[in-house]
């Protein structure tokens, strides 16, 4: 870090900036992280524990973990591709491809979960046909599959674009000409070059998809047992102002999120070592 | 292995990179592609290690042709401008990786591919950095792992691009011994892309001097050098007077002779003109501006009318002439070289 | 000779990287899009303008707009504020302030808007010391702004601490060195240099606060013409099984994302070029 001595702020100016955004984010983020646990412990561990072992609780964390981890390897491989073919080729049309690819971070996730209701829900355009084949997708596992899936894909393919558009393409050229075949060159190369970021963007993709409301509570139904993930578990059961086992689900997540962050922190701190590296090793002075 | 060149052509939307370009390399061969940047030197290296696709015209190798053969099948090594070692491989597996990619019948035992490795880095000199990461080694060292990683297939052509380009003086100097030793040694074809024309007079065995996707001339160092086929080659090799035959119609009579309409150019290298005290036939008046000694010789700038002429001069001869600024003295071409002048003259990268 | 030049590429993969990005794209994105579009498409623009403009709808709209802009307002004031100690200061415990920071974007909106409600709630934490202020946060639009400046706050800080990171120390020397007090450098110097990437992270907040939902219907009280916002509207008339009225609502939602799309590419092109034609 460097030192700004120079031209630093007045002490109590720099005491009184600190103090408002310290002041800030422990009474904003730091408060409401630390009252999930509290009222969830609020009529004991055991009744804590209770509520974790209810068999609705156990169901939504299952249902949970599955559309996660069915939705994150389509995602990992979408953005791989996406960012495959977007940095290290020239076509037409490439700009647009980007734009579609952040299209859900803007998209609310209401309107969301709605597209996929108007394809395939009982009044929808593939509707008829699938009640005809007795085949569900709204209100049911399917469209919440379908509804995260749209939600995270831009996860992965956010961070790889720019870091692998950072790296260029001299290494797997390298590869290539020395003789290896295309899965060579993406096992030994390209993957061992991207690992970090790619992980990050599971990370942040798998925090989205097991904490994702607006859109799966579109398409899921809340049927109990059947399509509750569990942040719709924790909206049924505070609107029944059962607090204790809303909070008590609540608190998982709250853990996931915790989880999260420390994960993050981990892989931004390996990302920055590999970014070092990165400009340690290239060339000293640049020709032309 | 040979390299043969015919007719190719590259463009890149609507800029053409290289234009009806024709060239053959004989086996055994150092061969310097010359040329400021953005001459199409490095897409023809780049089309001839099969990185790049011509849009016309064929390459071959040993007389097969191998334009439509993938790069990985060529068995080229190329050796790129900023290297491209794989970061987060050590100096010893970087080396490997052309051997142990190959196909299981064809890769080599580990204890050969063990052997291979380390002679190989034996014969860089960098064996004791088997074990580092790239980004722990200097420009030079880096360079020379790129070059070792390259030889590992054990490759019939030899592809460099700005081999020396982000180097320092003096660790540049070292490496261009060191590539034509390692070249004579090797029995290869090689062919390396630069924009310094020291560089490829000292190394090469032939230059192809390179402008706008066409090429100028190709030769010996010394023939490039000391017979330039074109106004682009003489300005982009080395310094050069220019004097326009209108005004110097004695000049032109010193030269060739051969354009005696007046529409032409004379080129005169600074160190192809002498001083005279006195006048002498066809010489050139001019007026001494500034004398200084560079080192082992004397660069003298002097004003013919309006026009600056630059002159060297050993130390002996300066030291007979004794010159003094605004001194009157004649000009005496040894060579000049006669172009017809009907382009305008173009920018020649790193002429004066 | 000639070749075909696109079907030679050195790298491989690109028609299969490049065709499973298509297909994907495709399913999950267009052909849903173009329900939408096609569902639309069966009213006629004055039925249309009808749905959209309604009193419920536009008041909707007011709430949603209004206190996305509120959030993004108090994001972007304090925002700079956490920015610039994160970047400039140091005191213990930074690193672990900095990852809390990114909280709003691992914890599940439901999550935030549950607790949210408990805290501001008339008997909550804070709320409780609000009230005899006259002051409601929960069930009341103001529950809204708290919610939507919880979920949106990362986005101002973590646009603005590379910008404050690469001001050059050398700049705001030499605006001492020319005399500058230190507010004056900081009005005249600092806060032009960061003022695009401000503005991107205030767009960036609102633009994710308009399409939130999660946090903020615990928090809301959801009465219709005062504290509704678009989305849930669209849910409600979901429910009620007018598809139709839905569709208008989302289209008009969706425009707006475009728009702030749009805006937002706008907005960093600006911020990367506006002084590239003095720089070279």
């Amino acid at each position: 870090m460097k030192a700004h001595r120079a031209n630093a702020e007045p002490r109590w100016v720099r005491l009184l900036l600190t103090g408002i955004a310290l002041g800030f984010l422990g009474l904003f983020l730091g408060l409401p992280l630390i009252a999930v646990f509290i009222e969830a412990l609020a009529a004991g561990v055991p009744a804590y524990l209770a509520a974790l072992a209810d068999s609705e609780a156990r169901h939504a964390i299952m249902l949970t973990l599955l559309i996660a981890l069915i939705v994150l390897p389509f995602n990992i491989l979408f953005g791989v591709a996406a960012a495959w073919a977007i940095a290290r080729f020239e076509f037409r049309g490439k700009s647009l491809l980007v734009t579609l690819i952040d299209l859900p971070f803007a998209v609310s996730p209401v309107v969301a979960g709605m597209l996929f209701i108007l394809l395939f829900g009982a009044r929808g355009l593939f509707g008829p046909w699938l009640s005809d084949h007795d085949f569900r997708i709204i209100f049911a596992v399917p469209g919440m599959v379908l509804a995260t899936m749209f939600i995270t894909f831009p996860f992965v393919a956010r961070e790889l674009i720019p870091l692998m558009q950072s790296q260029g393409k001299d290494e797997e050229e390298a590869a290539v000409s020395l003789g290896a075949s295309g899965w060579q060159m993406f096992w030994r190369v390209t993957l061992p070059n991207i690992k970090w970021g790619l992980l990050y963007g599971v990370i942040l993709a798998n925090a989205r998809a097991m904490g994702e409301f607006g859109a799966v509570s579109v398409v899921s139904g809340h049927i109990r047992g059947e399509t509750n993930t569990l942040p719709l578990h924790v909206e049924i059961l505070y609107n029944e102002y059962n607090a204790v086992g809303a909070f008590a689900a609540a608190s998982v997540l709250a853990l996931l999120a915790l989880v999260t962050l420390v994960a993050k922190s981990i892989v931004e701190w390996r990302m920055q070592k590999e970014t070092e590296m990165l400009e340690a090793s290239l060339p000293p002075e640049k020709t032309e | 292995m040979s390299i043969e060149i015919k007719n190719v052509v590259k463009r890149f939307g609507s800029f053409v990179a290289l234009d009806d370009i024709s060239l053959d390399i004989p086996t055994g061969e150092l061969v310097a592609l010359l040329g400021p940047s953005g001459c199409g030197k490095t897409t023809l290296l780049r089309i001839i290690a099969g990185m790049e696709s011509a849009d016309a015209g064929e390459v071959s190798f040993s007389g097969q042709e191998a334009t439509h053969l993938h790069a990985r099948d060529r068995n080229v090594g190329f050796v790129f401008q900023h290297y491209a070692l794989f970061r987060h491989m050590t100096v010893f597996e970087n080396v490997a990786f052309g051997l142990r990619v190959k196909a299981k019948k064809q890769r080599p035992a580990e204890a050969e591919i063990r052997k291979r490795v380390m002679d190989l880095l034996g014969l860089v000199q960098l064996d004791w950095l088997a074990d580092r990461y790239p980004s722990q080694l200097s420009g030079g060292q880096r360079q020379r792992i790129a070059l070792a990683r390259a030889l590992a297939v054990e490759p019939k052509v030899l592809l460099l691009d700005e081999p020396f380009g982000a180097l320092d003086t003096k660790v540049r100097k070292e490496l261009r011994r060191w590539l034509r030793r390692l070249h004579d040694e090797m029995h290869i074809s090689s062919v390396f892309v630069t924009h310094d024309q020291e560089e490829a007079l000292e190394v090469a065995d032939r230059v192809v001097v390179m402008n706008h996707g066409r090429i100028e001339q190709i030769g010996s160092p010394d023939e490039v050098y000391s017979n330039p086929a074109s106004p682009f080659v003489y300005q982009f090799l080395g310094n050069v007077n220019v004097f326009h035959n209108r005004l110097h119609g004695e000049w032109a009579d010193v030269g060739s002779g051969a354009e005696a309409d007046g529409k032409a150019l004379s080129f005169v290298r600074p160190h192809d003109i002498d001083i005279e005290h006195a006048p002498v036939a066809g010489g050139l008046e001019a007026q001494v501006q500034d004398v200084h000694a560079i080192g082992p010789v004397v660069r003298v700038e002097l004003l013919h009318g309006s026009e600056l002429v630059e002159v060297e001069l050993t130390r002996e001869r300066a030291d007979v002439l004794t010159l003094s600024n605004g001194q009157r003295v004649w000009l005496k071409p040894r060579q000049v070289k006669v172009f017809a002048a009907e382009s305008p003259l173009e920018e020649a990268g790193s002429g004066i | 000779m000639h070749m075909n030049n696109k079907s030679h590429r050195v790298l491989p993969g690109f028609g299969l990287s490049l065709g499973y990005t298509l297909v994907y794209l495709s399913l999950l994105v267009l052909i849903p899009l173009s329900a939408l579009l096609l569902k639309a498409g069966s009213l006629s623009f004055s039925e249309f303008w009808k749905i959209a403009t309604a009193p419920q709808a536009l008041s909707s709209y007011r709430v949603t707009f209004g206190s996305s802009f509120a959030a993004a307002l108090i994001n972007a004031f304090f925002g700079l504020i956490v920015a610039w100690v994160l970047v400039r200061y140091p005191f213990p415990g930074k690193r672990f302030v900095d990852a809390l920071v990114d909280l709003p974007f691992a914890l599940p909106t439901a999550v935030a808007g549950i607790t949210l409600a408990t805290i501001y709630a008339g008997n909550g934490w804070i709320g409780r010391h609000l009230e005899p202020f006259g002051i409601q946060i929960a069930y009341t639009p103001n529950g809204i702004v708290v919610a939507l400046a919880f979920i949106s706050l990362p986005f101002v800080v973590r646009t603005l601490q590379p910008v404050i990171e690469d001001i050059e120390a050398e700049v705001e020397e030499a605006a001492a060195m020319l005399g500058a007090t230190r507010w004056q450098t900081f009005a005249r110097v600092i806060f032009p240099a960061i003022f695009p990437a401000l503005l991107t992270g205030f767009t960036l907040a609102f633009s994710r606060a308009i399409g939130e939902f999660g946090s903020v219907i615990f928090i809301a009280g959801n009465m219709p013409m005062v504290s509704e916002i678009t989305p849930l509207l669209i849910i409600s008339k979901l429910e009620q099984q007018d598809v139709v009225g839905a569709t208008a609502l989302a289209v008009v939602m969706l425009v707006i994302s475009f728009i702030m799309l749009l805006t937002i590419n706008m907005l960093q092109w600006w911020a990367a070029n506006r002084h590239k034609g003095a720089r070279t």
